[in-house]
């Protein structure tokens, strides 16, 4: 093996060193290449490269390969070191990328875990609530269905009563007839496709009511069978992306008995398209008996919703009847089968199993309670006859929605996510011999090739989302079961080729990456008080510079997010080459050419619209009936709650005081905007304080 | 995130943590193992530049003995300080990578032809997969005259890396 000492050094050798070179080499019994060099000779020239240049490398490459060297052998030399050189400049291009999907999952999956403590939180808030009011018990039990099935009749009652006030250029949408059928499956592939005109909203009410008939019908495991078929094709978590969806109808056909679909889960979502998706694939399930089996992701619940956006896009898409579809779409997710079992062989959910996963348990629940995950059905004290929220059997559902693989031993809850476990092989090796299952087919992480073989095969991950991060960052895939074994096929493939085929490998990761920088840096800036703090303690003297090791403990420490810093470091700060500190204000510095954005500083507004995801998703908690509205009265009770935990509580006059503060418009109602108003205020009052007291140090 | 189980590994001067993150980066569980398939990957990374059957014998020296298909940390770490302070599989300079593919341009006329080259990449030495030779072909080939004319392709590639390195 020839290696490589203190490199080449062609250009600094002269040419005397050059010509000993020669004569090291001058053993070498065919020298082919000594040969070929005067010839080259005139050519160089031209180029301005001096022979001797050109020479040396050649010499010094084969200086160590001794006198048997054939030409075979050189050829297989030359080659390896170029494979060997560009495999290095792939390798980097990989750290890169994977690197940034940390970045991207990291700030994902913390997401998710404040949506669960969020829910820890109220749903302390809520049942503490009912303990002390007192409500009139025709609402006590499981109150969300009580009023859903309410709203529901009436506008059953009512015929038409949706559409009333929709806006009329509506009526021009895609007319589709109920009971729907093939052709009515094409309208709206059509429709949704070229986004000309909306479905009409009786339309949509109409397919969400009859899904929810239909999905009422069926068992909390559903049962698939290949028999007719001797087929059957599964996807992962689609996330609103219409367009992959549509691939996969191209690539595969639509559904039908012959050509049977499992979804995995988690429709809505992130994608600008998540309505028109959960829409079509529950048209397709009426419309194609026994092609269509739906599973429940942890995303289809409105809780997740409020943060991830499907609900902002329900509001936008449909103005005037924004809340009335979203309580059909909350009793679809409540009726929406919690996974499936192929030939009493596969084992279809989205998250996993947990070591407590019971299947016998998970049949025999009753999953309309659950109509939101993250807001259960709240346990009703000592009142009589009450419904109490059964901890073992809910953690049943959360495990199966929410788990992931691991490939050590074992099972651990999980802490990335908050919620459900992390399942090792011995704990699927397990459950799948005690149920008699071969293997597990789940969704729940997206892949960069789509899909993920763990636990000797038996746990499968299948993500039908490309692009999911951003351009480029994954691609999706399906897979199929084919024949009476049940044969692994696995299909991959990019939505809206025509943009990222050209790109190179290079400039994808530049693309996600730059992206990926983006949000690292929303993250950061929100964390800026504390960091700040941080830095400042590391560096006494206040020279503006600390260490890179003390840098990268506290961005760890702040961030909690598990990143590589060290490898960011230089994407995020600058370093003195010399003392090799890092000036640590840079951290927060959105330069224009850092990440290729506009520079801005960060505004009040800003830092609502980050904030406004949480705030959001408590609205949605405290107003409980999902009208769209908190009353003063259900806001001061959640007050007093909070206040019964501070340190300080508040009188009931200043209670009162700040709810009539946060009732904007007066009307005895506060809305969602007027909530969000509130925060801004607060939060400008926030940063008042901080620039009055900057000012006072000055001084 | 926090995930903290048995006592981790802790770097003792800057090199083990450069090491060390680099690994980070490709140990999904957290647990200081990576999968062997990943080697490769690291140690060109930490901006070595081993050829295939390199990587096999680092593999070999730290594999996990008890559960093979990975490498803990607790190998890994030490075996690639020496090699780093050593430094072994350390890259040749362009000028040799010039040199590699001059040998090949025997009529000196400064490119390869795409078909020799093709056949040069996933015939020979350490053959390319076709997903690694579709992506080098995205830069290297001239779509024009469908050549690789390689100083101009070394050139981009060198840029490449310095870009990787001081940005």
């Amino acid at each position: 093996m020839f290696s490589l000492t203190k490199g080449c050094g062609c250009v600094n050798f002269g040419g005397r060193r050059t010509r000993s070179m020669g004569d090291d080499s001058s053993s070498c019994r065919s020298s082919e290449i000594e040969q070929e060099s005067p010839k080259k000779l005139t050519r160089r020239v031209l180029n301005g490269d001096c022979t001797m240049k050109a020479l040396a490398p050649f010499l010094r490459f084969w200086k160590r390969d001794e006198v048997s060297m054939t030409k075979a052998e050189r050829t297989m030399k030359a080659a390896i070191l170029i494979q060997q050189w560009y495999r290095r400049y792939l390798a980097r291009m990989e750290v890169r990328r994977r690197y940034t999907w940390t970045i991207f999952q990291s700030i994902e999956y913390a997401g998710e875990q404040d949506q669960v403590k969020l829910y820890n939180f109220f749903n302390a808030l809520l049942s503490h609530m009912r303990d002390t009011t007192g409500r009139p018990s025709s609402e006590r039990t499981s109150r969300t269905a009580s009023v859903l099935e309410q709203v529901f009749s009436e506008e059953s009652d009512e015929g038409g009563g949706v559409d009333e006030t929709a806006p009329p250029k509506s009526a021009r949408g895609p007319d589709i007839e109920f009971p729907l059928k093939r052709k009515d499956i094409d309208l709206l592939i059509e429709a949704f496709r070229k986004k000309k005109h909306r479905l009409h909203p009786k339309h949509v009410a109409q397919i969400l009511k009859e899904a929810s008939q239909t999905l009422k019908r069926l068992p909390n495991i559903n049962v698939a069978t290949t028999s007719i078929s001797s087929q059957i094709t599964i996807c992962g978590d689609l996330h609103g992306k219409l367009d992959d969806l549509l691939v996969i109808f191209h690539k595969n056909g639509l559904p039908s008995t012959e050509n049977p679909y499992i979804f995995n889960g988690d429709f809505v979502d992130r994608g600008k398209k998540s309505l028109e998706v959960l829409l079509l694939l529950l048209s397709c399930m009426l419309a194609f008996p026994g092609g269509v089996y739906l599973n429940r992701g942890n995303h289809e619940d409105l809780i997740m919703n409020a943060r991830y956006g499907f609900i902002r896009e329900v509001h936008q898409k449909y103005k005037h009847n924004a809340e009335r579809l979203l309580k059909l779409i909350e009793n679809v997710y409540r009726w929406l089968p919690l996974g499936t079992i192929i030939n009493n062989r596969v084992f279809v959910v989205h998250g996993g199993i947990s070591d407590t996963t019971d299947l016998d348990m998970v049949k025999s629940l009753e999953r309309d309670k659950y109509a939101s995950l993250l807001r259960p059905p709240v346990a009703e004290g000592t009142a009589p006859g009450a419904e109490t929220i059964d901890k073992v059997e809910w953690k049943q559902v959360f495990d199966i929605l929410w788990s992931d693989p691991q490939t050590t031993g074992g099972c651990v809850a999980n802490a990335l996510r908050g919620a459900g476990t992390y399942f090792g092989p011995d704990v699927t090796v397990r459950f799948l011999q005690k149920n008699k299952l071969s293997f597990i087919v789940r969704s729940h992480e997206c892949k960069p090739g789509g899909y993920e073989l763990l636990h000797d095969g038996n746990v499968i991950t299948i993500f039908s989302a490309s692009n999911y991060y951003e351009i480029g960052s994954n691609k999706g895939a399906y897979l199929k079961l084919c024949g009476n074994s049940l044969e692994r096929q696995f299909v991959q493939y990019t939505a809206a080729v025509s943009r990222t085929r050209r790109l190179t490998f290079r400039q994808r990761v530049g693309l996600v990456e730059s992206s990926a920088m983006r949000e690292l840096h929303s993250h950061i800036v929100m964390a800026r008080r504390q960091l700040e703090g941080t830095f400042r303690s590391m560096d006494p003297e206040n020279c503006g510079f600390i260490t890179i090791s003390d840098w990268c403990t506290a961005m760890e420490q702040t961030t909690h997010l598990g990143l590589p810093w060290r490898m960011l470091k230089d994407k995020l700060v600058r370093t003195d080459p010399e003392t090799r500190r890092v000036r640590y204000m840079d951290t927060f510095d959105l330069s224009a050419n850092k990440f290729g954005r506009k520079s801005d500083t960060q505004t009040v507004a800003e830092t609502l619209y980050k904030n406004k995801q949480s705030l959001e998703a408590i609205f949605k908690i405290l107003d409980k009936d999902n009208s769209g509205y908190i009353t003063l009265e259900e806001f001061s009770e959640a007050c007093q709650l909070i206040g019964k935990y501070m340190p300080n509580p508040l009188t009931q006059e200043q209670l009162v005081d700040i709810c009539r503060l946060m009732d904007i418009n007066k009307d005895g109602l506060v809305d969602l905007n007027e909530f969000l108003e509130s925060f801004r205020l607060a939060e400008k009052n926030l940063h008042e304080e901080d620039h009055e007291l900057a000012e006072i140090q000055a001084t | 995130m926090a995930r903290k189980e048995e006592p981790k590994i802790q770097a003792n001067n800057d090199l083990e943590k450069k090491i060390i993150e680099a690994f980070e980066v490709f140990d999904h569980s957290g647990k200081q193992v990576v999968d062997v398939r990943e080697i490769g990957t690291i140690l060109r990374s930490l901006g070595c530049c081993p050829t295939e059957a390199e990587i096999q014998e680092v593999i070999l020296a730290t594999e996990n003995k008890e559960a093979t298909g990975n490498v803990p940390l607790s190998n890994f770490l030490p075996f690639m300080c020496k090699v780093m302070i050593q430094h072994r599989f350390y890259p040749a300079t362009a000028e040799m990578l010039l040199a590699a593919f001059r040998y090949f341009d025997t009529e000196g006329r400064g490119y390869l032809s795409k078909e020799r080259f093709t056949q040069l990449m996933l015939e020979e030495g350490e053959p390319f997969t076709q997903e690694e030779f579709e992506e080098m072909m995205q830069t290297a080939l001239d779509p024009v005259t469908d050549t690789i004319t390689y100083e101009y392709y070394i050139n981009q590639l060198m840029v490449c890396i310095l870009l990787i390195r001081f940005k």
